[in-house]
């Protein structure tokens, strides 16, 4: 092997430099929620912590493991009443987490969603509001499935997929947990 | 002048239009392929190179080398073209049919190889994804002994994808059809006479089908970076000998995803094989045609 023109632990040093993870953030909270609800008054935060049997309730309605115990969520208020949830959440990217928020009605309609940071390396064309505007006025009655009532983007499927999810699942811990919210 | 809001506003949606559109077909693993194919009208260079070594006595060390340049002709169809090269150092070690003394030389190149791949269900979309990947190849090298050999082959394979943990954990499976009509050239003369007179190296045409199932599981522990292990099984009939050889090698794999290149590393070490065995080996592996140990380093860049 020491006369080979080649050493093969030079290949174990090459994959161990890695370039510095690529991430941009877009917005901050005060920001998305100005976006989402520019009419409201206040924003009123909530921790909710989520139970074993309230994560088997969300999986049960969306069909999407919920996997945060606890969710960051404003109750939104305006001229004293509320009109909505403001909900930030973390899904999986193809190698890093995206980071959104959700605007919702007290009624259970998708008010809009918005990228507030995007650590993904390809298919940041979920950002583009053409895409995310599919998902205004949706309810947890809809099917959420891609190329069916939600375009899959090439080169960004696992971003759509998990985006599509995790807005379905958003509803469905608004059924389980926030409705009853004090 | 417009209002602060609106400025931001106008700031979002100017944001907003700005999109990537490279995707990489990126190798998780670096011998089992996934189901995913490139997106329409990307280009992708991947570089794979393979050293080989170890057949138990003498020196054996072997690089293999695959330039790949591939396309995305539709969403679900990438074609590639494949160069590959080779060099080989070996001495001491002298096998009937395979490897007829020692051979030493850098990097030349030995082969072409055309490879098409249709995706049938995306392991995004679909929850379960498939490929079914064809190519054929023509190499006038021999990998064993380093010498001149004209190999046809066609490969089949079925790739099988899917995304555990939304994605975070992710499982391939691949089985595999090769057959190949090969042909030795004469051994030198100078290189006969130095081989015993019972040496054999036949040189008539020869058909030879090879089976492979593998499977891999890989698991994004830190961002951009997976950490896995592969397996993979092998094995050849041939015309004369019936079974040839089988083989089963397993090991790690560490991926790195990047913005805009990726990296595979891979090492695999035979557990088990049997078939031909050669004179004087030690060992219970197969070592006539496999080494002890491979090392596999991948790479990608998107254009």
């Amino acid at each position: 092997m020491s006369n080979h023109p080649f050493n093969p632990y030079w290949m174990i040093a090459i994959t161990a430099i890695s370039a510095p993870a690529y991430a941009q953030d877009y917005l901050n909270t005060q920001q998305a929620q100005q976006v989402l609800f520019p009419e409201a008054e206040t924003f009123m935060p909530l921790l909710v912590k989520i139970n074993e049997q309230q994560r088997d309730d969300i999986k049960a309605i969306s069909g999407v493991r919920q996997r945060w115990d606890i969710q960051k969520v404003w109750k939104v208020v305006q001229k004293g009443q509320p009109i909505g949830w403001f909900v930030i959440d973390d899904v999986v990217g193809k190698h890093e987490f995206i980071t959104y928020a959700i605007g919702l009605t007290v009624d259970g309609h998708v008010v809009g969603i918005e990228i507030m940071s995007y650590r993904e390396t390809k298919g940041d064309q979920v950002r583009n509001a053409d895409w995310r505007n599919q998902f205004k006025q949706k309810t947890i009655k809809d099917p959420f499935k891609l190329d069916q009532d939600i375009p899959n983007i090439s080169g960004a499927t696992l971003s759509c997929r998990n985006l599509t999810d995790g807005v379905k699942r958003i509803l469905a811990l608004q059924q389980v947990a926030l409705n009853h919210a004090p | 002048m417009p209002s602060p809001r609106k400025h931001f506003m106008r700031t979002l949606i100017a944001a907003s239009c700005i999109s990537i559109t490279a995707h990489a077909d990126e190798n998780l693993f670096g011998y089992i392929k996934g189901a995913e194919t490139l997106p329409i009208g990307t280009l992708e260079f991947d570089q794979t190179l393979t050293y080989r070594a170890d057949k138990d006595i003498g020196e054996y060390s072997a690089w293999d080398s695959k330039s790949e340049v591939e396309y995305g002709v539709t969403d679900r169809f990438t074609a590639a073209a494949y160069l590959k090269m080779q060099s080989i150092n070996t001495s001491g070690i002298a096998i009937d049919a395979y490897i007829p003394g020692a051979e030493q030389y850098n990097l030349k190149p030995s082969g072409l190889e055309a490879e098409l791949k249709y995706n049938f269900l995306s392991p995004a979309k679909d929850d379960f994804g498939l490929a079914g990947i064809v190519s054929i190849s023509y190499d006038w090298l021999d990998k064993h002994s380093g010498l001149d050999k004209d190999q046809y082959s066609i490969e089949t394979i079925l790739a099988a994808q899917k995304y555990y943990l939304e994605g975070q954990m992710i499982w391939a499976g691949n089985l595999g059809m090769e057959a190949t009509y090969a042909h030795r050239a004469p051994l030198s003369a100078d290189r006969a006479a130095s081989l015993p007179v019972d040496f054999d190296w036949p040189t008539h045409s020869e058909m030879e089908i090879e089976l492979t199932a593998g499977t891999g599981i890989t698991y994004r522990f830190i961002p951009n970076w997976f950490i896995g292990a592969e397996a993979q099984y092998q094995t050849e009939f041939e015309t004369e000998v019936g079974t040839e050889r089988w083989s089963l090698f397993a090991g790690p794999t560490l991926h790195y995803g990047g913005q805009d290149w990726w990296a595979t590393v891979t090492w695999f070490q035979q557990l088990k094989g049997g078939g031909e065995r050669y004179s004087g080996q030690t060992e219970d592996l197969h070592l006539v045609e496999k080494t002890k140990h491979e090392l596999r380093l991948k790479f990608g860049i998107d254009f």
